[in-house]
Parts: structure tokens; sequence; C-alpha cells
């Protein structure tokens, strides 16, 4: 599903500072896995993770999303992109912050013109799993940090993407709420069938996930 | 989408309560006080031209073809009260009213000056231009040799209500004729002119006094609302001088252009502050929020709905502040319509330049539309230095993720 053949980036390019941040990557993430990028602070696991979000630019090499080549798309093609394919999920939750819990979830989907029948059965059904029901009225300020998470989880995968892309989700959670949330998202990866690659540090999600790609110095070492 | 971001819009257009506060409180104070000052403007103006129409020429007077130049009774429009029949035939005429004219020496025993006599119909006057409106005191009645004479005048002569005065000038036949008259009322028409060196008699009177031919006058005034009617009268009494009102007081005309000029320096400063006002709450809530933005089009929101989104929060904030600044402006101005400003201790001043010294506003429904338009405008303008700042950030630069 996403293909990643000799990837190459640079910051700033040119100059006397300049850093290879990624390194002749290649990768491959099949349909439903539910993968890690390990590596030590500085390795690259955001740079290739903003790659794959069609964040941010690469130098050489090309990023296949299905048949999709998504270092050839324009601004505009990959905030579509990004909005029909790609959930994320980011370490400081990062809600909307005027609007309700309901409405949060229900982002993505209104942005891509749902029904509003449909948006609210869906964000019904993921906040039951994800245990927030009774959170549904209350804006992001009101909930704890466990429960903003669970918010933005709900809101990545409420659309159906073909991947989510979390980065470190469980750093500002207590072991308690980092075991439920990976324990919920490995519930949504097995139910819904969609992709989830994280880049973090936390054992416990070492433990959950079912592959493991190691980065050293922008490249991968073990995959 | 759209409800999505006007929900959005809304909900941080007032997120900040007391900025957003401020900026409508801003709008609409500003907003109000020009309403009620272009309304003064206007309305000094309107009734100094009203008052000049009313007090003279109408909106068309008719003269003979010199008598402009000439200033001399000779020249006047024999067959006046033919005319007049033919004018109130016509459906755009609303009254007609003719008058003598003639310019001479006003004597009282102490003083004397320079002085132009009015020969006039009270009746005709009333219905041409409410001429009892412009009574300041004693009682309006031109029967025998009562006379009603010019507020500035009165004052110049020491004229009081039963003075005695001679008005001494030429006849038809060039001689020198005077008759004795008694002031039974002073009139101010803020017409400065009429003011200074009129008086009113009985038109009959004076058209004896100066052995003119009966049924002539010197002056024809039309009340109409026609604004073609000049150039009409013209064609039809091509041996008369057809004179439209602003041909006779080019001055007005300069007035109502000054007025136009000093409405849109107050228009566009007001305006001005309205602009930096928005645009100054935009850009700090614009800059407050950059990390959000960043978070909304990492989700895959298009820049086109963000740009939206920031333009309806200005909108929605310069909208409150218009509906407060219309509410508040049409209230003052319906004040100031119908019980005026009352500036008697300036009244001196404002006499001396042709003003009332009730000043009234002229409300016009275009003040609201212009200020809708504006505030629109400025409220869209002023959206751009925020977006440009915004747009030229990246997404990752925005919300420095780290995702």
């Amino acid at each position: 599903m996403i293909k990643v053949e000799n990837l190459n980036k640079y910051f700033y390019k040119g100059e006397s500072r300049e850093v290879h941040a990624l390194k002749n990557i290649n990768l491959e993430i099949k349909s439903a896995e539910f993968s890690l990028l390990s590596g030590a602070s500085g390795c690259g696991k955001t740079t290739l993770l903003n790659a794959i979000g069609a964040l941010d630019t690469i130098d050489s090499g090309e990023i296949w999303l299905e048949d999709v080549s998504i270092g050839t798309l324009s601004e505009e093609q990959r905030t579509k992109l990004r909005l029909e394919k790609i959930g994320f999920v980011f370490q400081a939750y990062n809600l909307v912050p005027v609007l309700s819990v309901f409405e949060n979830i229900g982002f993505i989907m209104q942005l891509r013109g749902f029904e509003k029948e449909f948006i609210a059965g869906r964000v019904e059904e993921l906040a039951k799993i994800l245990e927030i029901e009774d959170k549904l009225h209350e804006l992001p300020a009101k909930l704890s940090g466990g429960e903003q998470q669970r918010v933005a989880v709900a809101r990545a995968v409420a659309a159906k993407p073909k991947i989510i892309l979390a980065d470190e989700p469980t750093a500002n959670l207590d072991s308690l709420n980092s075991q439920r949330l990976m324990e919920m998202m490995q519930h949504l990866n097995e139910s819904e069938g969609v992709s989830i690659l994280f880049a973090s540090h936390d054992d416990y999600v070492k433990q959950k996930v079912k592959r493991i790609i190691t980065m050293q110095d922008g490249a991968i070492i073990d995959s | 989408m759209f409800r999505l971001i006007l929900s959005l819009a809304y909900k941080n257009a007032f997120l900040r309560r007391s900025r957003a506060l401020l900026l409508i409180v801003m709008i609409a104070v500003s907003m109000s006080m020009m309403l009620a000052l272009e309304g003064l403007y206007d309305g000094m103006t309107a009734s100094m031209v009203e008052k000049t129409k009313r007090s003279d020429s109408g909106e068309v007077s008719i003269y003979a073809k010199e008598f402009r130049q000439e200033r001399t009774i000779q020249e006047n429009i024999k067959d006046a009260k033919k005319i007049q029949e033919e004018l109130l035939l016509r459906k755009d005429v609303k009254s007609v009213s003719l008058r003598l004219q003639a310019d001479g020496l006003c004597a009282t025993a102490k003083k004397s000056s320079f002085a132009t006599l009015i020969g006039i119909e009270l009746e005709d006057e009333q219905g041409f231009g409410d001429f009892s409106e412009f009574l300041e005191t004693g009682s309006l009645t031109l029967r025998g040799h009562k006379t009603v004479v010019g507020k500035e005048l009165a004052k110049d002569l020491k004229l009081k209500i039963g003075s005695k005065v001679i008005f001494s000038t030429q006849d038809m036949s060039g001689e020198i004729t005077a008759v004795a008259l008694r002031v039974s009322a002073i009139v101010q028409t803020n017409n400065i002119a009429l003011d200074k060196g009129t008086m009113y008699v009985n038109r009959e009177l004076l058209r004896k006094l100066l052995q003119m031919p009966k049924n002539s006058a010197t002056q024809i005034a039309i009340r109409s609302d026609n604004t073609r009617l000049a150039q009409e009268l013209s064609a039809q009494y091509p041996d008369l001088d057809v004179k439209s009102f602003l041909a006779l007081y080019p001055m007005m005309e300069q007035m109502q252009e000054i007025t136009v000029i000093f409405n849109s320096i107050t228009f566009f400063i007001v305006m001005l502050v309205v602009f930096i006002g928005i645009m100054g709450v935009t850009y700090v809530s614009v800059l407050e929020r950059v990390r959000e933005f960043g978070v909304m089009r990492s989700l895959g929101m298009p820049y086109s709905a963000i740009k939206s989104q920031i333009l309806f929060e200005a909108l929605f904030v310069a909208m409150v502040g218009y509906i407060l600044g219309a509410f508040f402006g049409f209230s003052a101005l319906y004040y100031l319509e119908n019980y005026g400003l009352d500036l008697k201790e300036f009244a001196d001043g404002l006499e001396s330049f042709g003003y009332a010294s009730v000043l009234y506003a002229d409300m016009k429904y275009d003040y609201f539309i212009t200020s809708f338009a504006a505030i629109f405008i400025a409220s869209v303008l002023s959206v751009l230095l925020p977006l440009r700042r915004l747009r030229k950030m990246s997404v990752i630069e925005a919300t420095k993720l780290q995702i």
C-alpha cells in the first residue's frame, strides 16, 4: 500500500550545515499493518513520517501511496491526499479548541462532505469504542490528556483513511492511559483494517506492534 | 464544508470576547458618530438651500431678459399674471409667486440704507414657502402701508415693530417717488442677502408707487419637483430669462459640493480607523492560531477554506459592529432630524453664515448602504495581510509538528 523507494531528504541543502536526514530509504507497508518506526532521537523517524504523510517535500526517490506518487503532487493535491487517505495522531493531540468532541471527531468527515446522519452514526460508534461517549458535547479543554488523545485517534480513524501516522502518541500520557490507548488502537487496526505506523520510544508500543522498523542516522537498519 | 467553515468562524470570532467587544464598540461608535455628522452636514446645507428656495427663487425663477443685469423696473414681465395662470395649469408646478422689486433708499429719521423693496401677496408667499415661518417678531400683515423688514436691516436701521420708515426709489418714468411705511413684522429667512437689505410690502401698493402696468412683475418664482423645468420653460418663453435655483445661487452648488467633500473626508477617516481596527485584531488572532491552522491544513483542510474562515471571522465581528453602529446612528439621526441640535448660544455666528441656530440632520438611506459596503470591503481588505503571512508558512513550519 505504501512503497518508499530510494528516498533521500536533506536539510539546509547546499549550506555548510547540510544534514542528510533520510538516506536512501526503501520501505514497504502493507494494508492493515500495525508497525513502529523505532530509533534514537534525531534518527529521522519524524522526517520519514512527514514525508510519508505528504507534509514535507523530498529531495530524491519516490513515495507511493497506492498508485499515487506523493513527490510529484502540488501543495493542494497533497492537502487533498491527506484529507482522503491519511489520518494523523499528534503527540500534542491538536484538537480544534472551539469545536466540541463530537465536532472534532466529525471534522474530517465534514471536510469530505459526508452526510450528516452518517457522521453522527460514525462519531457515536467510535466514541463507544474509545469510551468517550459521555464527553461528546464537551470542549477539548475540559478533557484529560488521555481523553483528548482518544478523541484525536477517533478523528484520525473516522473517515476510514488508508493509513494512520502517529508520532509519539503516548508521550504525554501516563502508563495506564498509554496502555488503554494502544489497546484501543490495536482494536481499531483489527476491526477497521486500517494500517497504523507509529514513531515512538515507548516500550509498551514496541510490545504491542506487529512490526518494528529500526532507524539509525537517517537510514533503516532493520525492518 | 461551508457549514463547518461558518461554525469555526463564528466560534473563533467571539472566542476572545473582550477583544471582539472592543472592536465592535469601536466600529459602532465611530460609525454612529460618522452617520450623525454626515446627517448634520447634509441637513445644514439642505436647510440653507430650502430656505433660499422658499424665501426667494423657488426651484425656477423667471425674469425679463435684462432685469438681472440692469436692476431697473423698466425690465419687467408685462403679462406675468397670464404666465402665472399658464404655469399653474402644469401638473409639475406646485406653486407660483409673482413679485415686484425695486432698489432704493430706506431711511428713518436717524439713518438710511440701501434696500430692496419687494412687493408680494402674503397669501401667495404662504403657499409658496411658508412665509410665516420666517417671522421673528410682530404680526405678519401687509395691509395698507405696513411693511415687513429683514432682521439684519432692522438691526442696522434700529427698526422696531411700529417704527416708521421712508422708502424712496424711481418710478417707471424715472421720477423719484417715495412711500412712508410702518414696520409690522421682522423676519429672518437665513438668506443673507434678503435679511440684510429687504423690505416687503403689498404688491399692489408697490405697483401703484412705481406706476407699473397691471399684471406686471419683475420675478415669477416657481416651486416644482421637475428638475428639467428650467429648460422646458426656457424653450416655452424664449423672450424671458428663465433661471434654475443653482444658476441663481451658484454658491449653493459649491456649498453642496463642500458638504460632499466634508462627508467624504469624514467617511474616509472613519473607514480607515475601522480597517486598521479589524486588520489589527484579525492579524493578532491569526498569528495566535498559526499552529491551529497548520493542524487543520495537515488534516486536509484546503487553504481556500482557511481563507474563507478568517474572512468570515472578520465579517462576523464587523457586521455586528455595523448593525449596532447603524442602530445608534439611526437613533442619533432620528433625534437630530426631529429635535435638532440647539446651538442658540452661537446663533449670531451661525446666522451670519446663513445657518439656522438649531441644526437639523437630514437622514439619507444611502448612508447605511455606503457604510455597509465600506465596512464589508474594509473587512475583506483587512484579512489580506494576515492571510499573506499564513500563506507563506509551510504546514510543518506553521505547526512545528512532530507528527
